[in-house]
C-alpha cells in the first residue's frame, strides 16, 4: 500500500456529502475518520471501484436513528414546538370567543367575496375587444359630424375612406372596412330543407389579415376574395353542416333583406369570442354591398367603419391632424372631421359629446372600481377594530410569557401569525363564496364570468396578507413591548387613543354606509321615475315585432289577416324600432324657416295607425289615414317641433322636404319621450312609410297568451323561414335602461354588503365595549342607576360616532348623487328627505345592532360582575 | 420527601431498562474489554469480523457504541489522529464498571443455564 496512491483516490463526493449531511455532528469526526480508515484499508485489498462501492453501500447502512441527526437538529424542533403552542392557543382564543371569531370571519370573507365579485365583472370588463393581436396599432376612424350648433360623433365613415387612408398616409400599415351596423346582412340560410338564422358582416378582402379573428380553416388572403364566397363561423358551421370539415365549399343560398343570393364558404373562422362586442356568424365581401348600393362605396356615403393598422411608433396627435383635414379635400364639406380612436378603447370610451370624448362605461367600471375598494376598506377596518380590541384583553397573556421568558420578537410572531391566520381562514371562506354565487352574479350582470382562482390568488394573498399584518401589528408591535411587571400589576396602560383611534375608524365605516343608502335611495327613485313617468304613450300590452325577410313588401294583407284575431286591439307598422329614437333626417325648410334649414329632426316614418295604436294624443288635425289615403305626401309634427320651426297655425301648411318636395302638416301630436329618458324631448316629424317592417300591436289585457299564438300562426303564414320574435314594448323600454338597473341592483346588493358589515364590527365592538365596563355597570347599578340611565350610557357614544358619520356623509353623498342624476335629461329631484332617511336609517340600524348588548348588560346583575376580583 | 420518592421511583425504572443489554451489543462490549486501549470503532469491527468470520458494516458497530454509552455501559475520549483517517481522530472506548458488572451477571446466568440444561444437548 503505497501513501501516494492512498492520498490520491478519494470517497465518493456524493456519499460523503450525504454522510456529512446526516450524521449526527458529535458523531461526524469520528464515523468519518473510520469510514476512511476502512475506505483506505479496502483500496490495499480491492479495485478502486469496487472500494468505492463499497464505501457507498457503508454510508447508506450507516443511516440508521441512532447515529442520523433529528429534524434540523434539537434548535429547530423547539421553534415547532413553539409554533404548535401559538397555534393551539389561536385555536383556542377563537374558541372562545366564538362571536367575535365569527364576526370577523364572516365580515372580512364577504367584503373580500364582494370586492373579488366586482373585481371579476371589472376585468371582464377591461378585457373586452383586446383579443386583437395588434391591439395597440389597431384603431378605429371616428367621424364628427357638425350640425346645429352641435357635433355628433358617429363610428362610421364613408366607405372610400380606408383605401385612402392606405394609399396617403405613410403611417397606415392596412385598412379594412366592414359595413356599419346598419348595414349589416341578417337573415336565413337554408341547407338541406333547414333554416338557419345568421347574422352577418360584410368586409373588405383584408379583414381577416388586420382583425384576429382566427381562420381555422382558408387562407387569410382569399378567403372572402370575391363576392360569391363567405367565411363562416364554426358554430354556424357545426349547427349547419354538422362538422367544419364539411362545410368548406358548400354552396347555400342566403336570404336577408339586403339580398338573396348563393355563397360558397371558403373558410372557417372561430366565432368571436365571449369578450368581442362584435358578434357575427358569416363574413361577406364589402364589394357585394357596393353592388346593392352605390352610396356604400362614395365620400358622401356612411355605410362603413374603418379599421386601420397603424406601423408602429406612429405619432397620434399628428395622425389625426392630418385625419382631420381628409373629408374635406374630399368632398369639399367641412362638417365632418375625422379621428382615430383605439379600437379595443372604443367599449369602455365610447360616448363623446360635442365631439369630444366624455366617457362610457368605464364610468361604472369606475364607480364599481371605487364601491368594491370601499367595501375592502370597511371589511379590513372591522377586521382591525375587532382583533385590536381582542387584543387588547391579552395584555395578561404578554405579561405572564414575557415573565416566563418569551422574548418580544416570539410574541410578535405570534400576534402576528395570529391575525394571519384568521385572514387566510376568511380568505378561503370568500373563495367558497364567490364560488357559489358567481351563478346569481352572472345572472344580474348578464355576463359569463369564470372565476379562475390562480388569477386572483397573488393579489388576494397580498391584501389578505396585509389586512392581517395590519390588524396583527396592534397587538404585535405596541402590546409586546409592555413591561411585564407593570402589566401583571394590573396597572392598565393608558388606552385613551386607541379608543379614539377606534372610533375613527368606525366614524370611517359608518360614513361610507350611509353614503352607500343615499346612493341606494337615489338610484331606485330615479328608477322608479323613468319606469313610472307618463311618456305620453302607451305601452301596456302592446308587442313589437319585425318582419324579417325582403324589404318594400306590402304588408296590407298580413295586417288584414291580424286584424281578424279578435284580441288584437290595433294594429300599425313603422319603419324601424320606435323606442330607440335614432331615425333622423335634415334638409327641411318652411316659411317662416330661418336660415337654419339643415335642422337634424327626430323622424320616425310610420303607417296607418301608429298614432292610434300607442295613443299618441293629437293636439291639432288628424293622424295619417287610411280611409283619407293618406300617403308620403303628409306630414305629423309634434308640439315641440311646431314650437321650434315658430309656426302659428301649422295644419295645412306645407314644409319642403327637399328640392320641390312639399308635405303637408295635417296634424300635430303632444309632446311624447321618444327614446329614453337620456334624451330630451326633441322636435319630431313623422314621416309616413306603408310598408314599414316594425309592427305594434295592442293586445287586449288578459288573452296575451291566446293572441300571441294567433298572431304567431299568421305570421308563420306569410314569413314561413323566419321565427316570430315579438317582445313587449314596456319590457323593451325597460331594456333602455338596463345599464342603470344593473348598476342599481349591483349597488343595492353592494350597499347591503357594505351596510351588514359595518353592522357586524359595530356588533362586535358594543360587545366588547360593553364587556369592558360590566364592573363599571355593577357599580352605578349598586349605586341606583336604573336600567335606562345604563342604556343611556352604553349608546350615547356610539350615537355620537353615527352622527359625525351622518354629518360627514351627507355633503359626499349630495355631491354624488347629484353627479350621477345629470346623466339624465328628466331626473328626480333631490330631496332634504332622502338623505334624513339615510342618516336616520343608519342611526336606527346602528342602535338596533348594539341594542342587544346593552340590554343584555344593563340587565345584569351587579353581584355577578363585582363578585371576583 | 413525597416528591423525592416519586423521583426515585421514576429512576428506577429507567435503571431496569438500561440493563437490557442486546446479543449485538454484548459482543461490542467484550470486544471493547478485550481491545483496551485500542477499543475505537475500525478496531473493533476488524476484531469482531474476524472471531465471527464475518462482515460488519461501520453502521452497526457505530450503532451499537453509541447507543450503549447512551446506556453507561461505555464512556469514551478523543485518541491521536492518523493519516490513514485523513487527519480524524479515534474515539476511544472503554467499558464502565457498571458494564463489566452486567457482563459478568450475564455470564453467570448462561453458566447457571448451561449447568441446567441436559446432557443430551451438549453432546
Amino acid at each position: 500500500m503505497s501513501n501516494k496512491r492512498q492520498n490520491d483516490i478519494q470517497p465518493p463526493h456524493w456519499s460523503l456529502r450525504l454522510l456529512k449531511c446526516c450524521v449526527k455532528k458529535d458523531f461526524l469526526e469520528e464515523i468519518e475518520g473510520d469510514m476512511e480508515e476502512v475506505f483506505a484499508e479496502n483500496l490495499a485489498q480491492y479495485s478502486v471501484k469496487k472500494s468505492r462501492r463499497l464505501y457507498n453501500s457503508e454510508v447508506l447502512k450507516l443511516l440508521r436513528p441512532a447515529l442520523v441527526r433529528g429534524l434540523g437538529g434539537n434548535h429547530q424542533l423547539n421553534y415547532l414546538g413553539m409554533l404548535q403552542h401559538n397555534l393551539l392557543i389561536t385555536l383556542r382564543g377563537f374558541k372562545r370567543h366564538k362571536t367575535s371569531f365569527l364576526i370577523n370571519l364572516i365580515g372580512l370573507s364577504t367584503g373580500l367575496a364582494a370586492s373579488l365579485l366586482i373585481f371579476l365583472w371589472v376585468s371582464d370588463e377591461r378585457s373586452v375587444d383586446t383579443f386583437h393581436e395588434n391591439d395597440s396599432r389597431l384603431y378605429w376612424i371616428m367621424a364628427n359630424f357638425s350640425i346645429n350648433d352641435d357635433v355628433q360623433t358617429w363610428n362610421y365613415t364613408s366607405g372610400k375612406v380606408a383605401q385612402a387612408m392606405i394609399e396617403e398616409f405613410p403611417e397606415v400599415e392596412e385598412a379594412v372596412r366592414v359595413g356599419n351596423h346598419f348595414f349589416r346582412p341578417q337573415g336565413i340560410i337554408s341547407y338541406e330543407n333547414s333554416n338557419f338564422e345568421a347574422h352577418g358582416i360584410f368586409a373588405s378582402q383584408n379583414f381577416f389579415s388586420v382583425m384576429t379573428y382566427e381562420l381555422i380553416v382558408g387562407d387569410k388572403q382569399n378567403v372572402i376574395a370575391d363576392k360569391s364566397s363567405i367565411a363562416i363561423s364554426d358554430e354556424l358551421a357545426i349547427k349547419v353542416f354538422g362538422s367544419i370539415e364539411k362545410a368548406m365549399n358548400q354552396t347555400i343560398p342566403w336570404e336577408n333583406e339586403l339580398f338573396n343570393a348563393s355563397f360558397t364558404v371558403s373558410g372557417v373562422f372561430k366565432s368571436p369570442p365571449k369578450n368581442a362586442t362584435d358578434q357575427f356568424d358569416i363574413v361577406v365581401n364589402y364589394d357585394l354591398l357596393v353592388d346593392m348600393d352605390e352610396w356604400a362605396d362614395h365620400w358622401l356615403g356612411g355605410y362603413a367603419r374603418t379599421y386601420v393598422l397603424l406601423k408602429e411608433g406612429t405619432d397620434l396627435t399628428n395622425l389625426n391632424e392630418k385625419l382631420a383635414g381628409l373629408m374635406k379635400g374630399k368632398t369639399s364639406n367641412d362638417r365632418f372631421q375625422l379621428f382615430a380612436q383605439q379600437y379595443s378603447k372604443n367599449y369602455l370610451y365610447g360616448e363623446y359629446e360635442g365631439g369630444i370624448q366624455t366617457g362610457g362605461r368605464i364610468e361604472n367600471v369606475r364607480i364599481f372600481i371605487v364601491i368594491a375598494i370601499l367595501i375592502l376598506l370597511i371589511a379590513c377596518i372591522n377586521f382591525m377594530n375587532l382583533s385590536t380590541a381582542q387584543a387588547s384583553k391579552k395584555m395578561k397573556e404578554v405579561g405572564v410569557k414575557k415573565a416566563i421568558g418569551a422574548s418580544r420578537l416570539d410574541l410578535v410572531f405570534q400576534f402576528l401569525g395570529e391575525s394571519i391566520l384568521l385572514s387566510l381562514l376568511a380568505l378561503l371562506a370568500a373563495v367558497g363564496l364567490v364560488v357559489l354565487l358567481l351563478p346569481q352574479f352572472n345572472e344580474i350582470t348578464s355576463k359569463q364570468l369564470e372565476f379562475n382562482l390562480q388569477e386572483f390568488i397573488l393579489p388576494l394573498l397580498a391584501i389578505v396578507m396585509g389586512t392581517g399584518i395590519l390588524a396583527g401589528s396592534y397587538p404585535a408591535f405596541y402590546l409586546s413591548g409592555f413591561k411585564p411587571v407593570a402589566v401583571l400589576k394590573g396597572k392598565m396602560v393608558n388606552i385613551r387613543g386607541e379608543e379614539w383611534m377606534r372610533r375613527g375608524l368606525v366614524i370611517v365605516q359608518f360614513t361610507l354606509s350611509i353614503i352607500f343608502i343615499i346612493g341606494i335611495i337615489i338610484i331606485n327613485k330615479q328608477l322608479n321615475f323613468t319606469d313610472e313617468k307618463p311618456l305620453g304613450y302607451e305601452r301596456n300590452n302592446i308587442i313589437s315585432f319585425e318582419r324579417k325577410g325582403a324589404d318594400n313588401v306590402d304588408s296590407t294583407p298580413f295586417i288584414e289577416e291580424l286584424k281578424k284575431i279578435p284580441g288584437v286591439l290595433s294594429i300599425g307598422n313603422m319603419g324601424g324600432d320606435f323606442l330607440s329614437g335614432n331615425d333622423n333626417s335634415s334638409g327641411y325648410s318652411w316659411e317662416e324657416g330661418d336660415a337654419d334649414e339643415n335642422h337634424l329632426f327626430k323622424s320616425p316614418r310610420i303607417g296607418y295607425n301608429i298614432i292610434e295604436t300607442l295613443e299618441l294624443k293629437l293636439v291639432a288635425g288628424r293622424a295619417f289615414s287610411k280611409e283619407m289615403n293618406d300617403n308620403d305626401s303628409k306630414i305629423l309634427l309634434n308640439q315641440s317641433a311646431v314650437e321650434f320651426m315658430g309656426l302659428k297655425d301649422p295644419i295645412g301648411m306645407k314644409i319642403e322636404a327637399s328640392a320641390n318636395d312639399f308635405k303637408e302638416i295635417i296634424g300635430v301630436v303632444s309632446d311624447f319621450q321618444y327614446g329614453s329618458l337620456h334624451q330630451k324631448i326633441e322636435p319630431v316629424l313623422f314621416r309616413f312609410r306603408r310598408s314599414g317592417d316594425n309592427f305594434l300591436v295592442k293586445l287586449q289585457a288578459g288573452t296575451e297568451i291566446n293572441t300571441l299564438e294567433k298572431i304567431k300562426e299568421v305570421y308563420a303564414k306569410f314569413n314561413p323561414k323566419y321565427a316570430f320574435e315579438p317582445s313587449f314594448l314596456e319590457d323593451d323600454y325597460r331594456a333602455l335602461y338596463s345599464t342603470e338597473n344593473k348598476v342599481a341592483q349591483l349597488s343595492n346588493y353592494m350597499g347591503a354588503v357594505a351596510i351588514i358589515i359595518s353592522c357586524l364590527g359595530l356588533f362586535g365592538l358594543a360587545a366588547f365595549t360593553a364587556e369592558r365596563r360590566t364592573k363599571e355597570i355593577g357599580i352605578r347599578k349598586i349605586l341606583g342607576a336604573s336600567q335606562l340611565v345604563v342604556v343611556k350610557l352604553l349608546t350615547a357614544t356610539f350615537t355620537k360616532t353615527v352622527l359625525i358619520s351622518i354629518v360627514l356623509a351627507i355633503p359626499v353623498g349630495y355631491y354624488f348623487a347629484n353627479k350621477w342624476l345629470q346623466n339624465f335629461a328628466y331626473s328626480i329631484e333631490l330631496e332634504w328627505w332622502f338623505f334624513a332617511l339615510a342618516g336616520v336609517s343608519a342611526l336606527l340600524i346602528a342602535w338596533f345592532t348594539i341594542g342587544f348588548q346593552t340590554i343584555k348588560s344593563s340587565r345584569i346583575n351587579p353581584v355577578d360582575c363585582l363578585r371576583n376580583e | 420527601m413525597k416528591y423525592f420518592s416519586i423521583f426515585t421511583a421514576i429512576t428506577n425504572d429507567i435503571s431496569m431498562k438500561i440493563t437490557k443489554l442486546g446479543e449485538f451489543e454484548e459482543l461490542v462490549l467484550m470486544t471493547v474489554v478485550v481491545l483496551q486501549a485500542e477499543a475505537y470503532g475500525v478496531e473493533i469491527k476488524r476484531e469482531l469480523e474476524d472471531r465471527l468470520k464475518d462482515k460488519l458494516s461501520v453502521g452497526s458497530i457505530q450503532s451499537a457504541l453509541k447507543r450503549m454509552e447512551e446506556k453507561g455501559f461505555l464512556t469514551s475520549e478523543f485518541g491521536e489522529a492518523t493519516l490513514k483517517r485523513g487527519g480524524k481522530r479515534k474515539r476511544i472506548y472503554s467499558a464502565t464498571a457498571y458494564a463489566k458488572k452486567v457482563l459478568e451477571e450475564l455470564k453467570d446466568v448462561r453458566s447457571q443455564l448451561w449447568a441446567a440444561m441436559p446432557n443430551i444437548i451438549t453432546n
